[in-house]
């Protein structure tokens, strides 16, 4: 069956243990929000917002003079989130805190089964002091673990408390239970914007501030004329590096012929068909974004070139078919 | 003694009163007990209208349900399909529907008496452990309708099984990989769904979730008559959000005279802060009225035992599976309970596994070291894992139990095979370690979890026999008859903070009784659920149960 094509509001999940730093990194999302951003959060009382920057205020909801909106899960998440889909105003992000103990892909998948949105990322937290102890603690250890089990990003959280080796050691911890996923070292004054440069929201603030919002995160793009195989496509999404958190573009593969829209976030990735975009000049147009230490595009193009038909080896041939790599 | 007096006299009246635990006649004025005694004694207080159709009834305390929801009210308005008979708010035994082809027909009939073709048929009541672990697939469903959708509500209502046009509206389909949408040996989704995100796109496409409409006077009322029904005078609606239409409806219903149960709400924490939650508790326990009282709150720490979500001390599950879930995190249980204790509000805490009790009496114990309160009565719900040394503790800290003693039928079977194995599952809500420890404690039906019915929930604390035959630990943890009667009234009222105004029947109180047809005292212990209900008085208005 032929997917019509749709608007889809992508759907950003915050997680991490009490403590981890969650409350701030939603007041930073909230005040900082390039875009129209719809936030839902489990404490409501936690969200401190200047009276100034606050449009409107009915106790469930907080609209934000910068256009975002913060509403209280309460007990009825379900209802919370339906309503904002329903709402008639269309967000350029929803951003969903997972409670304390919850596992955030639970709520991710809402994003992967309803057809108006679609995941973006699922980001934990963690709190750099106690996050070694926490992972072994006998009564909340394995609900600690299993938080980070399918997220994109570890936000390493609070590093001004601690000395190179212990924050190593923090580090390692997380390595070893997730290996090469992408970790951003952070304190409360320097949390990252959301990993969305992607579909560029029409910002209603200046583009300085969108500078400031991506510092933390580098973006890829990969344009060339060709096809991918189908098989060596999967092998070398495979091998792409953790720092890459999402991937996205139209792109044209062996089976099926018809154009797709290639949609990858952290390991998971899916191909569904489009309409051809005329205004494309090149059959494959991939943009990425990953952390800031996201290897060079040179390297990242080396791996997604050794799927196409033919395979390009030669550095003459590259820069015969590729048009650019810089954004 | 005023014209307005009612003498009731009966054939036997047991009073759960242990200073005068019969009698025969009891004078009622103003809704209220005035004297309770022999005809002649009674007859010493002169005058009163003699009132003699209890002449061949035993009456008692009007039973005490302490952990029921306003959810059965709501469920009675959809088809029923458990495995077992149950009673509904008209009185009528819905029988029950053991396998599959049975549940189809019972699902069929209820489709051709829908009169608009689009709207979903939803039923509620199904257990596959109770069918021999079988799963309802959406083919069967399919053979009640290809083009209305259907959804059948677990009795879990964790997990719901719909029909092929569900999943076709919801796109779900072999290629959907997430958690809670369970995939058939076809490759393609079976029916069954379960979690936050299936839930979500399923309820999205039948445009309504049944289990959180707005609360209505209707379903407040039906839920009376399932009380009226199973002789139940006070009962709980034990974890609610108490949004102001809720609130509404509470109030206009509580205050019809004819209103004929006391309802005690108890408020979620979840859905306030703790400071919020006691205010909001302390602006409504001012609205009390006769037959509406609010004033607890209810706080959720884990999951359920038979669906793995419980939290369990080591060695965990006696089949391996994972430990389950906190609701609360135990580092900030302590928190909502000392600012709840400090403000003397009474707390319902729900801990089914062994881990979360232990967690929930050390945020008690630190609470009462913080702030000490006497006759506090915080009281673990469920409790189905705790051992001696936790009652030790409990007792120790003045924490009340109201134990699952239900479980024990419907489950037994699965904590004895699967979840606890057999030491565990036959110390399976440990009334009588309860009784040895000295630990005030009621016991419960979880309504519409398992069936409203005191009787039949004391039948299970005294005779603990599961649904297959098998006895768990009947020797050491089963109630007498009269222990187990003390558990659904005056106990089950001392663990809401209300006996000083139901729950036996004695001067002063409430003339609230249940009336029966036998004496649960002279009976085979082993009959006790199957003595009939006549009826019941609320404040000394007399309702017969309907009879469907």
């Amino acid at each position: 069956m032929m997917a019509s094509p749709r608007i889809t509001t992508p759907v950003t999940v915050i997680g991490g243990f009490l403590g981890a730093g969650k409350t701030t990194y939603l007041n930073h999302l909230l005040r900082n929000g390039p875009g129209r951003y719809a936030v839902l959060v489990n404490d409501f009382g936690a969200v401190n917002i200047d009276a100034g920057l606050i449009a409107k205020h009915d106790g469930e909801t907080m609209t934000l003079t910068n256009g975002c909106v913060c509403c209280s899960i309460g007990s009825g998440f379900l209802d919370t989130l339906g309503r904002i889909l329903d709402g008639g105003t269309r967000f350029d992000h929803i951003i969903i805190e997972a409670s304390g103990v919850g596992d955030p892909w639970r709520i991710a998948e809402i994003a992967l089964v309803e057809p108006s949105l679609r995941l973006n990322a699922v980001i934990v937290l963690a709190d750099a002091s106690r996050i070694g102890q926490l992972l072994a603690e006998q009564r909340v250890g394995d609900t600690v673990r299993g938080q980070f089990d399918r997220c994109n990003l570890i936000l390493l959280n609070k590093i001004d408390l601690l000395d190179r080796a212990t924050l190593d050691k923090a580090r390692a911890e997380l390595v070893a239970l997730r290996p090469g996923v992408a970790i951003i070292e952070t304190t409360a004054h320097t949390l990252p914007g959301l990993p969305d440069g992607i579909s560029n929201p029409a910002s209603r603030f200046a583009a300085t501030d969108a500078a400031d919002h991506e510092c933390n995160f580098r973006r890829w793009a990969y344009r060339r004329d060709g096809v991918f195989d189908r098989d060596r496509l999967e092998a070398a999404l495979g091998a792409l590096p953790p720092q890459l958190l999402r991937l996205k573009g139209p792109c044209s593969v062996t089976e099926p012929a018809h154009p797709q829209l290639l949609q990858m976030v952290g390991r998971d990735w899916a191909l569904t068909p489009v309409e051809p975009d005329s205004s494309n000049d090149n059959d494959i147009l991939l943009v990425g974004i990953g952390t800031a230490n996201l290897p060079p595009a040179a390297t990242l193009d080396a791996i997604l070139d050794a799927a196409l038909i033919p395979p390009l080896t030669t550095t003459a041939e590259l820069n015969r078919r590729a048009v650019t790599s810089n954004i | 003694m005023a014209q307005d007096t009612v003498v009731f006299s009966a054939r036997k009246i047991v009073t759960m009163n242990a200073s005068r635990p019969s009698a025969t006649h009891v004078a009622v004025r103003e809704g209220r007990i005035v004297a309770v005694g022999s005809q002649d004694e009674i007859a010493s207080l002169g005058g009163g209208k003699v009132d003699d159709r209890f002449k061949d009834k035993v009456l008692l305390p009007g039973f005490v349900e302490g952990h029921s929801h306003i959810m059965e009210g709501m469920m009675w308005s959809l088809p029923y399909v458990g495995a077992f008979d149950r009673r509904s708010p008209e009185g009528k035994v819905v029988e029950g529907v053991p396998t599959i082809d049975t549940i189809v027909e019972r699902l069929q009939h209820a489709e051709k008496a829908m009169t608009d073709p689009e709207a979903p048929l939803f039923a509620w009541g199904f257990d596959p452990l109770h069918i021999g672990s079988i799963s309802l697939t959406r083919q069967d469903l399919d053979r009640v309708s290809t083009t209305r959708p259907i959804m059948v509500v677990h009795a879990s209502f964790h997990i719901s099984n719909v029909n092929t046009i569900v999943l076709q509206r919801a796109e779900l389909d072999r290629t959907t990989n997430i958690s809670g949408v369970v995939m058939g040996r076809d490759g393609e989704p079976s029916g069954e769904v379960q979690g936050i995100a299936a839930r979500f796109r399923v309820f999205r496409v039948l445009g309504s979730n049944p289990l959180s409409g707005n609360l209505s006077v209707d379903d407040v009322n039906r839920y009376a008559s399932s009380c009226c029904v199973q002789g139940v005078t006070t009962v709980t609606d034990l974890h609610n959000d108490l949004a102001d239409q809720t609130i509404e409806v509470y109030r206009t219903a509580s205050r019809r005279d004819d209103f004929s149960v006391r309802l005690v709400p108890a408020m979620a924490s979840v859905s306030h802060s703790p400071d919020a939650g006691i205010a909001k508790i302390k602006a409504l326990t001012a609205t009390n009225n006769d037959k509406l009282h609010y004033g607890i709150v209810k706080l959720v720490v884990d999951g359920s035992i038979q669906g793995f979500t419980a939290r369990l001390r080591w060695p965990g599950y006696h089949n391996g599976a994972q430990n389950g879930l906190w609701y609360i995190a135990p580092e900030e249980l302590p928190g909502i309970v000392a600012a709840y204790h400090a403000a003397g509000i009474q707390m319902h805490i729900h801990t089914n596994g062994d881990e979360a009790t232990e967690v929930a009496i050390e945020a008690v114990e630190a609470a009462q070291i913080a702030t000490p309160k006497p006759d506090h009565r915080h009281t673990l719900q469920h409790c189905q894992m705790a051992d001696a040394a936790q009652f030790k503790r409990m007792k120790a800290l003045g924490i009340c139990v109201n134990l699952f003693a239900n479980h024990v039928y419907y489950w037994g079977d699965s904590h004895y095979d699967l979840t606890m194995g057999p030491e565990r599952a036959n110390r399976l809500d440990a009334t009588g370690t309860a009784l040895r420890t000295g630990v005030p404690f009621a016991i419960h039906s979880d309504a519409p979890v398992t069936p409203l019915s005191p009787l039949f929930t004391a039948w299970c604390a005294v005779n603990r026999v599961t649904s297959s035959g098998r006895v768990l630990g009947k020797d050491t943890e089963a109630l007498t008859v009269q222990q187990a009667l003390n558990a659904i009234t005056v106990d089950a009222a001392y663990t809401l903070k209300l006996d000083h105004l139901v729950g036996s029947i004695e001067t002063g109180k409430y003339a609230d009784f249940v009336v029966l047809d036998a004496d649960p005292l002279e009976v085979a212990p082993e009959t006790i659920k199957d003595i009939n209900i006549w009826g019941t008085v609320v404040g000394g208005i007399v309702r017969e149960a309907p009879r469907a």
